[in-house]
């Protein structure tokens, strides 16, 4: 990304006793130091040398910053430490909030990177059954965690939107039973909508998503509809969607569909434009995703593929891109930035399933598939309908909730993903804020707990933090106001389930916030 | 490995080789082939041959894959 | 076997064409067993691995591609990979170690916080014979238990899975 010269560690002569644990990564001309807890600093080279010899002194600005920051042994405060540790990992003292529910397989879209496994629109046997359904949301609803998230995926969801409308009304009338805070989201085409559908989910206050791959051209190109308007008919949507929000009286910069992009080989060079067509598309948000390894995906790999190092460069140009705009009074965030910046500046984790230590796979989302086969994520069944089962857990007829979450691969791979076991992370100076995912190890590199020097995501979250710490370095005012702004997160109450009753007290122990993911809008 | 004829004959080191993976991977290709199974004081010797004989070979490194798998999810030889 | 490797110092490595195997020297000083299993395990898939035991210092790794075809290039990248997983497995195996603890409450806590405490329904199909868990770190053992004398050195084992041990009789020095 940029260069940064690495340190002569021989010059500095390290000296051992008056550090608290750290680990360092030179960031342009200054070294970034991380603590235990994920506490951080950003150094002179000098000062950095002076806090390696322990040769720091009593009462400087470097010794005053230092303690600030809890690097010095003799004054490190443990209770301080053992909070932000316990922030961090909040997330552990409850289970599944994301539940995925793929209603079925069939689509009505062939889109050239697509890992759902999809099926032709007469593959009706494809389709997840009421009965099915209800036993799914029953599980769900069995999750330790107060809040949860019932996310209709597919295929094409409103493909089987009877199925849809049937859980919406069974899952809110259970939560209201059992006490849980309820929210709904659909990751939809959108080419199959119409009023009587969008009544019925903007009533139930389903939060709607779509993929945007940019302008049209390469919208169309990669998501193919047999009419070839894939993109006109999601704007078509979208525009519409939005304008009810407007019309119930709903702030608009909260409540909008959100967009999903993926990254092919033909985005790359396309960094401009697909900006300005999400915010054309009144987006206040983008997740510049690169590609994955599954599905459809892997068998066309070789032709939308492309290095990470490109990649980076473009998310670079992008970014960059999206910071000018904030300073030009346009509010738009990019996702991956506001993840780990909500982890960097805020202590906090935004619980994306994918990005913390250890990761969700099982313990954060489960995902349901149409036949009630049970699998520990998304991937994980994707993983299946290639022919590898290794991620199921059980199905909704015979699996309780508790054979699901306490089920021996869930434990592997918590055990897997807990970065504190991971060679090289171990050591890396991101370790605090990143994770890493099993499942993409184990379809990469044959085993869930990857070889983190050659995996590519790794390289993204790398590149990514990299950046962001050039940002933070670099102290342009702007550019901090729009990170804070990035991190700020802002509850959408409108897409909770309503309840007639007082609502439950909160159980002492799962402080467990609102899901990331198409929900969580830090603006 | 060493292939006496039309037998293989394969040596699992006891600290190596879990003796009832070797017993069960022995039970899982027993209908593809003939095997003796003896015992040295640092290892397990079996002496097998497939019953069709091009298999042979592949029947031993099938059989020896498994018993290490075995092996490994039993957490080691001991 | 024949050395054809000129980037790896001799004796580590050889291969064979014929059989398109390759054959690794490990030093067991280097290379925790429980590393070597876990590089084994991951490339049973798609290789033949044997391990063998040529001296107690030494464990040799033998694996062949299936399918019984494989040019040197190959061959060499198999090594490589194979070099790389051992390497992995072996730093990971060291850091488990140290950060057990660690490991341990994060895992517990995090599978604990999802299952919750058992409703009366999970209680009444529990099954109370089951045997309890392992106990790594002692804490169920009695102070005298703990710190007592060590057992006999012909202590009986209870290995009710294994056969009968048939008549000992020298197997044949073998490499695969």
């Amino acid at each position: 990304m940029s260069s940064t010269s690495a340190l002569d560690l021989v010059a500095l002569r390290p000296q051992a006793g008056t550090q608290a644990f750290f680990r360092h990564r030179p960031i342009g001309d200054k070294v970034l130091i991380t603590g235990f807890e994920g506490n951080w600093l950003l150094l002179t080279r000098e000062d950095f040398g002076r806090f390696a010899a322990g040769a720091v002194e009593a009462g400087s600005e470097l010794h005053r910053r230092l303690v600030a920051g809890n690097f010095l042994r003799a004054e490190y405060d443990v209770r301080r430490a053992v909070a932000a540790v316990k922030a961090r990992r909040r997330f552990l003292h409850a289970g599944p909030n994301l539940h995925i529910f793929v209603v079925t397989l069939r689509c009505n879209e062939t889109c050239v990177y697509c890992h759902a496994s999809r099926a032709n629109m007469d593959q009706v046997q494809t389709d997840m059954s009421p009965e099915i359904a209800e036993k799914a949301v029953e599980l769900a609803l069995r999750s330790t965690s107060p809040f949860i998230t019932i996310e209709f995926q597919g295929g094409e969801p409103l493909v089987n939107f009877p199925v849809v409308q049937h859980i919406c009304r069974h899952a809110s009338r259970r939560a209201q039973e059992l006490g849980k805070q309820l929210q709904f989201t659909m990751v939809s085409n959108f080419a199959l909508m119409d009023d009587a559908k969008l009544d019925f989910l903007i009533e139930h206050r389903v939060q709607l998503c779509t993929s945007i791959d940019g302008p049209e051209p390469l919208h169309n190109a990669q998501r193919k509809l047999p009419t070839m308007d894939a993109h006109q008919r999601a704007v078509h949507w979208i525009k519409r969607i939005n304008q009810r929000y407007v019309d119930m009286g709903l702030d608009p910069t909260l409540y909008h569909v959100e967009a999903l992009l993926t990254t092919t080989r033909e985005t790359l060079p396309l960094w401009k434009q697909v900006v300005d067509t999400y915010i054309g598309l009144g987006c206040k948000a983008l997740f510049l995703r690169p590609i994955d390894p599954f599905g459809f995906a892997d068998r066309t790999r070789l032709r939308l593929e492309y290095p990470r190092s490109a990649y980076l460069e473009f998310y670079r140009n992008a970014l960059d891109y999206m910071l000018e705009l904030n300073r030009q009074g346009v509010q738009v965030l990019e996702r991956y930035a506001g993840i780990f910046l909500t982890k960097i500046l805020r202590g906090e984790d935004p619980n994306f399933l994918d990005l913390r230590s250890p990761a969700g796979a099982g313990i954060g989302q489960l995902a349901f598939n149409h036949d009630g086969k049970i699998f520990s994520c998304d991937e994980g069944r994707m993983l299946h309908e290639m022919g590898d089962s290794k991620f199921l857990l059980g199905d909704v007829h015979t699996s309780s909730y508790r054979d699901l979450v306490g089920h021996e691969t869930v434990r592997a791979m918590v055990l897997a993903s807990n970065l504190d076991g991971q060679p090289d992370c171990v050591n890396c100076t991101y370790q605090p804020y990143c994770g890493t995912i099993p499942t993409f190890n184990y379809k990469n590199q044959g085993s869930i707990f990857g070889r983190m020097r050659e995996s590519s995501v790794c390289a993204v979250h790398k590149g990514i933090q990299d950046l962001l710490f050039e940002k933070l370095a670099a102290g342009d005012p702007a550019v901090l106001t729009a990170f804070d702004r990035w991190t700020t997160h802002r509850p959408r109450e409108h897409f909770v389930q309503p309840t007639p009753e007082v609502q439950p007290e909160p159980s002492p122990t799962a402080e467990v916030q609102p899901p990331a993911g198409c929900d969580s809008v830090p603006l | 490995m060493t292939e006496a004829s039309i037998y293989i004959d394969l040596r699992f080191a006891r600290d190596l080789y879990a003796g009832p993976a070797i017993d069960e991977a022995i039970k899982v290709f027993a209908r593809f082939g003939e095997f003796h199974l003896s015992e040295a004081p640092d290892a397990w010797c079996l002496r097998l041959r497939a019953l069709r004989p091009a298999m042979t070979r592949r029947l031993a490194h099938e059989l020896a894959n498994y018993a290490l798998g075995l092996t490994v999810q039993r957490g080691g030889a001991t | 076997m024949q050395s054809a490797y000129p980037d790896i110092p001799p004796g580590l490595v050889a291969h064979d064409l014929t059989a398109a195997a390759v054959q690794l020297q490990l030093d067991a000083t280097l290379y925790p067993l429980q590393a070597i299993y876990g590089a084994a395990y991951i490339f049973i898939d798609r290789c033949y691995v044997f391990l063998d035991r040529p001296r107690p210092e030494q464990v040799r790794v033998v694996l062949t591609a299936k399918g019984g075809q494989a040019d040197p290039g190959a061959l060499r990248a198999l090594v490589g990979e194979f070099a790389n997983e051992l390497l992995s497995c072996a730093w990971r195996h060291q850091v488990t170690l140290d950060n057990r603890v660690l490991l341990e409450t994060v895992t517990m806590q995090a599978i604990a916080g999802a299952m919750g405490q058992p409703s009366l329904d999970d209680l009444a199909s529990f099954d109370f014979s089951d045997q309890g868990f392992d106990d790594p770190l002692g804490i169920a053992l009695s102070w005298e238990e703990k710190h007592g004398k060590k057992a006999p050195a012909t202590a009986v084992t209870t290995d009710t899975a294994a056969t009968e041990p048939a008549a000992a009789t020298p197997g044949e020095e073998s490499a695969p």
